[in-house]
């Protein structure tokens, strides 16, 4: 008998969102027209189809767990434990982007990007992963706003970077 | 010959000089990113769309069908030197070519690799060619009913029928359905599922979806999981060229290959994966060296890499006349025809042929280029390869959210992307395939209209999809496919009773 916490949690999530599908389209109009149906009868039918789903990978977590699943032995799946430190710099490298980029800039959004996510990789070397963050965002920022013309924001750094287009 | 004199004008188009620029650009990214481990040609072709906002449509959709050849084939250098196959489809190279890289072959196993992609890809075109106005002229017989049974065929193959498990297979497929329910409804204008935010009422960008699911998720996983293992990179000995023996050993394989991959590659049959592992087991028959397999048999290499470009290539049939993606590379290129207002189907054909004749002969243009391109510039590639895991998924991840964020310059969208890495992070760690969620988020959309299509000419009457004997037809092959297995085993398991 193997059941996995991870597997039940993740079959009551599509369960749950299925759920929540079909809540949003009972708020949804019917008129449908010529065809007899309207806007919300294909995600009611979406919406059944992910609770069957989730209650059929609930199914299969509760008895023996998922069928042909990856093994559960890390080694097999060629990984090591879980590191959690990796997984947090690169989360918080990419909300921190978030939050900066709309005033701070693409350019200084993406250098913090750069070395946190390199940090998340093991990197102890911080002036080289905001030196080459640097260099990769401003060459990205200089194609792509000077040569394609496309908007991206230059915030702090506009007195340098110059305005968009040519 | 009416398909010639259209093909030749589409040479006009495809050999006019900026068109052959963008074609060169599109195959030397495309395989610079290609070659990157870990990015596979759908993450590939999502992340240089934003390249291609500027452009023409000709020349952003010459350069895509360059970028999806050299994904492909940067995906099996990698492969062959580094053994972490960047896609399911290069699993089968990494059997051989790896083993060969080890003795000191990888020159040969690269060679014969972009050589027998060369080959393949090119009688792939040919046939590309051929077949293209024959399911045009069947589709155009086709109304919304058909359309609408056929899109369920390819649900149903591309996640029930191919992978480990049903269910999960099913759960990608629908949460991609979902996801594509996101936003203005085309036909009443309905809002859904947009609780009034502006991002969310254009849709769920494919863009998004996919570097969430490929970029973002694999970051996560790979740091989370991998980051601490070491891998050995082999180093590029000998001479590059192929012995007399390895040509001779090598030519039949692609022609084989060639014979398997494209058929596989124009049904809805999940792309490379299937037809590469057959024609690697083809060639372990047919080989007059079997022992050689598994320790670096060229045969090996040669099969399953003409098979892969000659199913990428078949891939296109569907694509380019039904408007039908079947596999998750083609369904992001559906999403960069969508960008410029292009529906494929069979109508494509006669409203713009010049474009889809433009793109069809600029396959034959990258194909060449590519064989040009590769070889001399393979020490350049395995340069690439030796770049450190965190300056690369830094640089993956810089690249990553700009695509995302130029969608509407909102950090929104950048939320967006995290819940999908954290999606994928998900699916990767616990085997949940990603590639029906991104067919399901592409093709839903089409397939809820032409359902809806369909309803309306006929009344309302639902039997409209069983009356009709094309739709009928698709939707009994559907069946089949889903209730055979099942029936085989309860068989099997009363007679063993």
């Amino acid at each position: 008998m193997r059941r996995s916490v991870a597997e039940v949690s993740l079959s009551l999530g599509v369960l749950a969102l299925g759920i929540g599908v079909t809540g949003v389209t009972a708020t949804l109009p019917s008129g449908g027209g010529y065809a007899g149906i309207g806007p919300n009868f294909i995600p009611g039918v979406v919406g059944a189809g992910i609770i069957l789903l989730g209650i059929w990978l609930a199914f299969e977590a509760f008895t023996d767990g998922w069928r042909n699943a990856a093994p559960d032995d890390a080694a097999a799946r060629g990984e090591h434990a879980f590191h959690g430190a990796g997984f947090a710099w690169i989360s918080a490298g990419l909300f921190i982007h978030m939050a900066l980029i709309g005033w701070a800039g693409f350019v200084v959004a993406g250098v913090v990007l750069f070395a946190c996510v390199a940090r998340g990789f093991g990197s102890a070397r911080l002036a080289r992963d905001l030196g080459l963050g640097l260099v990769l965002s401003v060459a990205i920022y200089a194609f792509f706003v000077k040569l394609l013309n496309v908007n991206l924001p230059a915030g702090w750094l506009a007195p340098l970077l110059g305005t968009a287009g040519v | 010959m009416e398909a010639f004199d259209a093909l030749l004008a589409g040479f006009g188009v495809a050999l006019k000089p900026i068109n052959l620029l963008w074609g060169f650009i599109g195959v030397t990214l495309g395989t610079l990113v290609g070659v990157l481990p870990g990015v596979g040609p759908a993450l590939t072709v999502a992340m240089l769309l934003p390249l291609t906002v500027k452009l023409d449509p000709t020349g952003a959709l010459i350069m895509f069908a360059g970028i999806y050849y050299g994904a492909m084939f940067g995906g099996s250098t990698t492969t062959i030197l580094l053994n972490t196959p960047g896609e399911s489809a290069s699993i089968a190279t990494a059997l051989e070519g790896n083993r060969m890289a080890k003795a000191g072959r990888a020159g040969p196993a690269l060679a014969t690799a972009a050589i027998g992609s060369f080959v393949a890809g090119s009688i792939a075109t040919v046939l590309l060619t051929l077949l293209a106005p024959l399911v045009v002229e069947l589709a155009l017989k086709f109304g919304p009913a058909e359309y609408f049974s056929l899109m369920v065929f390819a649900f149903i193959t591309v996640s029930a029928v191919l992978g480990s498990s049903t269910v999960r297979g099913l759960t990608s497929l629908f949460l991609g359905l979902f996801f594509g329910l996101v936003g203005i409804d085309g036909q009443t204008g309905q809002p859904r599922f947009a609780f009034g935010v502006g991002e969310l009422l254009d849709g769920v960008d494919v863009v998004v979806l996919a570097v969430g699911l490929f970029a973002v998720g694999e970051a996560l996983y790979v740091a989370a999981y991998q980051s601490r293992l070491t891998e050995s990179l082999e180093k590029l000995k000998g001479s590059i060229w192929m012995s007399k023996a390895d040509w001779n050993r090598s030519w039949p394989a692609w022609l084989r290959a060639t014979g398997i991959g494209f058929p596989f590659g124009t049904i809805p049959a999940g792309g490379s994966e299937i037809p590469t592992f057959l024609s690697y087991a083809t060639e372990k028959k047919f080989s007059k060296h079997p022992e050689e397999f598994g320790k670096g048999a060229i045969e090996g290499v040669a099969g399953p890499e003409a098979a892969n470009n000659a199913a990428a290539t078949g891939v296109l049939v569907p694509l380019l006349t039904l408007g039908i993606p079947t596999s998750a590379t083609a369904a992001i290129l559906l999403g960069a025809f969508q960008n410029y207002g292009i529906q494929p189907g069979p109508l494509l054909f006669q409203s713009q042929a010049e474009l889809v004749w433009g793109l069809i002969a600029s396959l034959y243009v990258g194909n060449i280029i590519l064989l040009v391109l590769n070889l001399p510039l393979i020490g350049i590639w395995v340069k690439v390869l030796s770049i450190p895991k965190d300056i690369l998924y830094a640089a993956i991840l810089v690249f990553a959210t700009l695509g995302a964020y130029s969608l509407h310059q909102s950090w929104v969208d950048l939320l967006m992307l995290y819940v999908f890495g954290l999606l994928g992070f998900a699916m990767r760690r616990w085997d949940i395939p990603v590639g029906p969620a991104v067919i399901g988020l592409i093709l839903g959309p089409l397939a809820e209209t032409q359902f809806r299509r369909a309803l309306s000419i006929s009344q309302g009457d639902a039997t409209v999809f069983f009356t009709q004997p094309i739709s009928a037809t698709f939707l009994a092959v559907t069946a089949a496919l889903v209730v055979a297995p099942w029936i085989v085993r309860r068989m099997r398991r009363g007679r063993t009773a």
